[in-house]
């Protein structure tokens, strides 16, 4: 018993790692409504540069964290700028914006390549003991702590989005550019300041991720995972992005540990297949419609 | 000739079977598939199995790559081809990736990590050369059936296209068992012509990889397809000096590509027989007209 339960933790943990690459998705997934795979280069531009912030400058946690999230807004703004402006200035079909960001992820982690080749960095680990005892339950302090950031940022993030007034202008652009256009909203302004968040996000999940595992240039395609998270809780949904990233975490350990390391993808592709067959609006049951 | 120019031009030509595999899906249905090069393994990997682990003839591995690839895209799409449009591009990233688990896992058959060996080499330069202008010439024929305008129906606008009496579901099927066949066919064609097969050949780089040269040429316009592979496989050869930077320069390229030129190189130009003998009358013609004059 202790054992199952003993899985079920770790696939918590490994889901809270999914759940932060999950919402910076979403959220950019709810404004501009397609599928923003730029988000791994992000991703692995931030966990070099948590490597410089926390084991070359010898920052503290938390403020390599907070430097490390500065440079992924600036890097989500650079990336709206060379990938996506002209896009919407065209008005691009989505499809459009979906190959630009996936040549653009390509981009920056081939950069990535030429400047640092493909050898593994790591990080310092951030604490003294990495191990926590909950009865006879084991858990990593590292996890933990990533489970609770992301709480934490979602819950912050849903804050911004529902009770602030950029929030509404937000909310308002993500239903219809043109018309918040119309009601004075500067979309553009908003839309960047969404790039910025989202990158923000993209560096906190690039530090964590890469004092969680080791840092070479193609770690941002974990964003894959963050990807099938965030169409099982339904797209575009931040709690559902969470929620899924939860459950794929908890199902990737179990079948780990039922079928083996290599057969749970395909083990994952049949259940992600079936579930969407089942309920396609995902769990919190958002539904986007396609535009006919 | 020597071999290196004969090995490009077999690898471009395999390459460009498969970026045309997925015009009729990507560029005429709309559908945007991301695991394509999934039944490029299968057609490689069953065609291989068949011809290393039962000695079966060349041509009977062949119909059983692309008739098996044929049967995978029938079980895959009964249940994606439903779905929304994006939830299809990610059943099939994620069908990309539960291919190459299974074929690492399952090494008594597939020879897993350490790939397969030993195929027989089969495919001869002018094989592979003629099967590609077969397949192009296929392609184009279906782009002007009126099986392919069902298709742009589909693209532009599904419900108008369903209420002008389409089976939009089985329209869709038979597009993506038809791709799906191509694709396998390129498969098979690249077993007997490497003679070595591994799962890794097979990766979401390699599905993206095509989208991309499809959007590079213009995803309206099968020359732009096909002129933007040759011009794609061959630029990083010809910038070998730069080796390691080269897949930078491609990707800025590309992303140049999409955001200044959206519709792609060509955008909606077919290369035709009577059109350019028309262009060149009407040249002509205005010369003469003018050179009488004086």
């Amino acid at each position: 018993m202790l054992f199952f339960v003993q899985q079920f933790v770790n696939g918590l943990s490994r889901g809270a790692v999914y759940a932060l690459i999950a919402v910076g998705f979403a959220l950019i997934f709810s404004v501009l409504k397609f599928s923003n795979f730029a988000h791994g280069g992000l991703i692995s531009v931030a966990a070099y540069a948590g490597y410089y912030f926390s084991s070359k400058f010898n920052f503290p946690p938390v403020l390599a964290v907070a430097c490390t999230a500065l440079v992924g807004g600036v890097m989500g703004v650079v990336l709206d700028l060379i990938a996506f402006r002209n896009l919407r200035k065209r008005n691009s079909s989505n499809i459009y914006y979906f190959v630009s960001s996936i040549t653009c992820g390509i981009l920056f982690m081939n950069i990535l390549t030429l400047m640092f080749g493909t050898t593994f960095y790591t990080i310092k680990p951030f604490f003294k003991s990495p191990i926590i005892h909950i009865g006879d339950l084991i858990m990593l302090k590292m996890d933990v702590a990533i489970l609770l950031i992301s709480v934490g940022l979602l819950a912050a993030l849903m804050l911004l989005i529902n009770k602030t007034k950029m929030g509404l202008a937000l909310r308002i652009v993500s239903i219809d550019r043109d018309t918040a256009a119309l009601m004075g909203i500067n979309s553009n302004v908003i839309i960047t300041v969404t790039f910025m968040i989202a990158g923000g996000l993209a560096g906190i999940s690039g530090i964590l991720l890469g004092s969680n595992f080791t840092i070479d240039p193609f770690l941002g395609n974990m964003v894959v995972k963050g990807f099938i998270a965030s169409v099982i809780g339904g797209l575009g949904s931040l709690p559902g992005a969470i929620m899924g990233a939860l459950l794929l975490g908890v199902m990737e350990v179990v079948f780990t540990v039922l079928v083996g390391d290599i057969l749970s993808p395909a083990i994952i592709f049949v259940i992600t297949l079936l579930f969407l067959l089942l309920r396609p609006q995902g769990i919190s049951g958002q539904f986007i419609a396609e535009k006919a | 000739m020597n071999d290196y120019v004969a090995s490009l031009i077999q690898t471009t030509c395999i390459t460009m079977i498969g970026v045309i595999s997925i015009f009729p899906l990507t560029g005429m249905t709309g559908l945007f598939s991301f695991g394509q090069a999934a039944y490029m393994a299968v057609g490689a990997y069953v065609s291989g199995i068949a011809a290393v682990k039962f000695g079966l003839p060349f041509w009977l591995c062949l119909v059983l790559g692309v008739c098996v690839s044929g049967v995978m895209a029938v079980i895959i799409g009964l249940p994606t081809l439903k779905l929304r449009k994006d939830y299809f591009a990610l059943m099939s990233l994620c069908l990309g990736e539960a291919v190459t688990a299974v074929l690492n896992k399952f090494g008594a058959i597939t020879g897993g990590a350490a790939g397969l060996s030993n195929i027989p080499k089969r495919a001869t330069m002018l094989m592979i050369v003629l099967s590609t202008i077969a397949v192009i010439a296929m392609v184009g024929l279906f782009k002007s059936s009126r099986f392919g305008r069902m298709s742009l129906a589909i693209k532009t606008d599904e419900l108008a296209a369903k209420s002008f009496g389409i089976n939009v579901f089985a329209h869709k099927m038979k597009v993506y068992i038809f791709t799906s066949m191509i694709a396998g066919f390129a498969g098979v064609l690249y077993a007997f012509y490497l003679t070595y097969l591994d799962p890794n050949l097979f990766g979401w780089t390699r599905s993206s990889e095509w989208v991309i040269f499809l959007f590079f040429g213009g995803v309206n316009s099968l020359t732009g397809s096909v002129i933007s592979t040759i011009f794609l496989t061959t630029l990083p050869e010809v910038l070998r000096f730069a080796s390691s930077a080269r897949i930078v320069m491609y990707t800025v390229m590309i992303l140049l590509v999409i955001n200044f030129m959206p519709s792609g190189l060509l955008g909606e130009k077919e290369f035709s027989i009577p059109k350019i003998i028309k262009f060149f009358k009407n040249h002509f013609h205005k010369k003469s007209r003018i050179g009488g004059e004086g």
